[in-house]
């Protein structure tokens, strides 16, 4: 594997720091990104939880590299890696972080693996291309990681095509894709939300396996609070391109700091009981060529005063040291007080 | 038992499987859904949960009329939708309508708002004389909480949760009292998801209707019915009140999902029954015999493969289950 130059073993795995993204478009120009900021270390999960279109694909492509430019530009922030700002490495280095060190799954397994070649052929392909090997080595080592995720009789199966895998089994073999490199960082998009509630427990557990055998740190963007309340060490919850709050996960479902993370839990119905009425967040979000001035969730917080309407947006307020919490709410005391 | 508003006994549909392009062939049978059974009492809210293929949709199409079953009856009112025609038919049709999953996809682009709640008034033109439609559309649009002055407004202009109101206002235009609602929250965000099952309870309460509710969400279909029927392979394999289901589920395919279900609460993290169940849901061109879950299933004996376990209450299941060793076993809660 090459040498990054800069690399400092010590340096926090991965750490995103008031990251800017926009989408310059016919329309106008989309803020998605507004000022992300979390980090990442060795062996933990880290969930980025949002509803759709608050900027969760579009953060992990910016980690990624693989941004749709144009129209999006990373504007301002860092996304440093073990110490190296991934954004100032040429394309040529940024292409061998994203194969080697950070790896991506994605949501729709099937659109992701190309019909015409075998399960095997595409697995073995990584091989070829980043480590030299010869095609009967690469189908070996093909092999081996179908069978580590769990596909049943690998062998024979290494042959198939990905039509004649179903769902659960193809977003294994997206799995097997992302690992086949070793990556210290595996940033998984959405990975279960296409697939029924019984497969989606086996590729979780299947997840959470690999990581603890690897030591890798997970980013797991959802927005399922369920699947985040299972797996998750810490929440980085998201709203019009900010993290809003941040917080370890026993903290964030017992006390909330953040209206908007509040407000979302109140709102869902729970397995283990039958429920009053749901409580709901009224309106919508924002369109991001016309965000609110001052905080973003103004017009839907029910703690909005005079203070939230006027700009600048609330900063990064420290909620607490031990553990680390931030909220951007100006009134996080009192939201987290009740 | 005069308040039930919907029966159906014995329900099938089989989809042919053809080969050959000429001179099709049947070489088999997609059977979509093979013998089901529920009612529907007025008022009440019937969850039909279970996973993608195993017949929710298909079933939903049988009830409001889109598919002709294979076999089998459904009463509406003591009318029997199967036999009906014509214009009896038509008026019966009235009574139960659809909301569907997509609202991106389910409403006509090229349509306005106004003409999508009020098409049904064209198809049964003796509900609401002409000249006060656009009224009636406008007050639907009211009743769903959309402002009537949008009328003219096409679907794109509209958010996901708008156009599921829309699709909710439309299927409320012919006054009926039963609605199917196939997924009828599910691409929604759960902001917003909370948005429109308020608006559907608010209305059933408000018109006393009747809900046939479809889901794959376990945790929304816990909210919002009073009964539940647990679906495997074109089969009700579990059915009964909502406290029965998801508190005393007997049945092992109802334990196995119910366990994969996330609940939102980490405290809760290692201390439920965790299921997890090998392997893929048969093809329902050729389900196994005798119990269709048995080559997934911890617990299956010589018994389950030679004889088909009915759905009926038994000694240790006090609501029916399809299990010849149905038993409670909690697997939503802590241990
Ligand atoms: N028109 C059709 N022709 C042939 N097979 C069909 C047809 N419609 C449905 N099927 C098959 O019938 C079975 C049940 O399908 P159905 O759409 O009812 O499932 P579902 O429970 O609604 O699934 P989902 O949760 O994915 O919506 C599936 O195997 C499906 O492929
Ligand atoms: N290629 C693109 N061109 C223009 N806008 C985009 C593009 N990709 C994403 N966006 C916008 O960026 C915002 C964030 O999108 P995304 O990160 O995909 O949201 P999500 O949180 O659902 O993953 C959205 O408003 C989306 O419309
Ligand atoms: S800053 Fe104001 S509007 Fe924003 S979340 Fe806090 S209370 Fe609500
Ligand atoms: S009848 Fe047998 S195979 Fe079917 S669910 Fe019961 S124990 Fe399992
Ligand atoms: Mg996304
Ligand atoms: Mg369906």
């Amino acid at each position: 594997m090459d040498v990054l130059p800069g690399i400092d073993p010590r340096a926090p795995l991965l750490e995103v720091s008031d990251l800017h993204v926009e989408f310059r478009t016919q329309y106008g120009v989309a803020k998605a990104i507004n000022g992300a900021n979390f980090w990442l270390s060795a062996g933990e999960t880290l969930a980025i939880l949002g509803e759709s279109g608050c900027g969760k694909s579009v953060t992990a492509q910016a980690i990624m590299g693989i941004l749709d430019t144009p129209p999006g530009y990373v504007t301002q922030g860092q996304i440093k890696y073990r110490g190296v700002d991934l954004l100032k490495l040429s394309e040529n280095e940024r292409r061998k972080v994203r194969a080697n060190r950070i790896a991506m799954i994605f949501q729709d397994a099937l659109s992701a693996l190309n019909p015409v070649y075998t399960v095997g052929f595409q697995l073995g392909e990584v091989f070829r291309k980043h480590r030299g090997m010869s095609r009967s080595a690469a189908k070996q080592r093909a092999i081996e990681l179908l069978d580590q995720v769990k596909i049943p009789a690998a062998r024979t199966r290494v042959d198939d095509y990905p039509h004649q895998f179903s769902g659960g089994m193809r977003q294994r073999v997206m799995i097997a894709m992302a690992l086949a490199l070793d990556p210290e960082v595996l940033i998984a998009d959405e990975p279960t939300t296409a697939l029924d509630v019984t497969v989606q427990a086996q590729i979780m557990g299947l997840l959470a396996d690999l990581q603890r055998e690897r030591n890798m740190g997970l980013i797991l963007i959802t927005h399922d609070m369920g699947v985040v309340a299972d797996v998750a060490d810490r929440i980085s919850v998201m709203y019009a391109g900010r993290v809003v709050e941040e917080a370890p996960v026993y903290d964030i479902y017992s006390r909330p700091a953040h209206p908007y993370t509040r407000a979302l839990l109140e709102s869902i119905p729970r397995l283990d009981m039958k429920g009053q009425q749901l409580s709901v967040i009224r309106g919508l979000p924002p369109v991001l060529t016309d965000v609110p001035k001052g905080c973003a969730f103004n017009p839907r917080c029910a703690y909005a005063r005079d203070a939230c309407r006027q700009d600048p947006a609330p900063p990064v307020y420290q909620v607490s040291q031990q553990p680390h919490r931030t909220a951007r709410c100006h009134f996080f005391r009192e939201v987290i007080g009740e | 038992m005069s308040d039930v508003v919907l029966e159906a006994k014995g329900l099938v549909k089989h989809f042919p499987i053809t080969q050959g392009i000429v001179f099709k062939s049947k070489v088999g049978a997609v059977r979509a859904v093979d013998g089901v059974d529920l009612h529907l009492r007025r008022g009440e809210t019937l969850g039909v949960v279970g996973e993608s293929g195993c017949g929710k949709s298909t079933l939903a199409k049988l009830l409001v009329g889109l598919e002709t079953p294979t076999s089998g009856s459904i009463n509406v009112r003591g009318e029997d939708m199967v036999r009906l025609k014509g214009a009896a038919l038509r008026r019966a049709r009235r009574n139960i309508q659809m909301v569907l999953q997509d609202p991106y996809t389910s409403l006509n682009p090229r349509m306005t708002v106004g003409d999508i709640i009020g098409e049904p008034f064209q198809i049964h033109p003796e509900v609401v004389p002409k000249n006060g439609r656009q009224r009636a559309v406008q007050d639907l649009l009211d009743t769903v909480g959309l402002n009537p002055d949008h009328i003219n407004r096409y679907p794109h202009q509209f958010s996901g949760g708008q156009r599921q109101r829309i699709g909710i206002a439309r299927a409320l235009a012919l006054k009926p009292e039963i609605i199917v609602c196939d997924e009828p929250v599910s691409a929604l965000d759960v902001s917003i998801q909370a948005q429109v099952i308020n608006l559907l309870e608010r209305l059933q309460n408000e018109f006393g209707l009747s809900y046939i509710f479809i889901a794959h969400d376990l945790s929304v279909v816990r909210h919002i019915s009073d009964r539940v029927a647990v679906m495997y392979l074109g089969k009700v394999i579990e059915t009964g009140h909502d406290h029965a289901i998801y508190d005393q589920p007997t049945h092992p395919y109802t334990q196995a999902l119910l366990s994969a279900v996330p609940v939102p609460d980490p405290r809760l993290r290692g201390h439920r029954d965790q299921i997890v169940l090998e392997g893929d849901v048969p093809s329902p061109a050729n389900p196994p015999s005798g119990c269709r879950f048995r080559t997934r299933c911890w617990k299956a004996t010589q018994l389950c493969a030679e004889q088909e376990p009915l759905l009926q209450v038994r000694e240790r299941s006090p609501h029916p289950s399809a299990c010849h060793y149905a038993e409670i076993r909690d697997v939503v809660h802590r241990r």
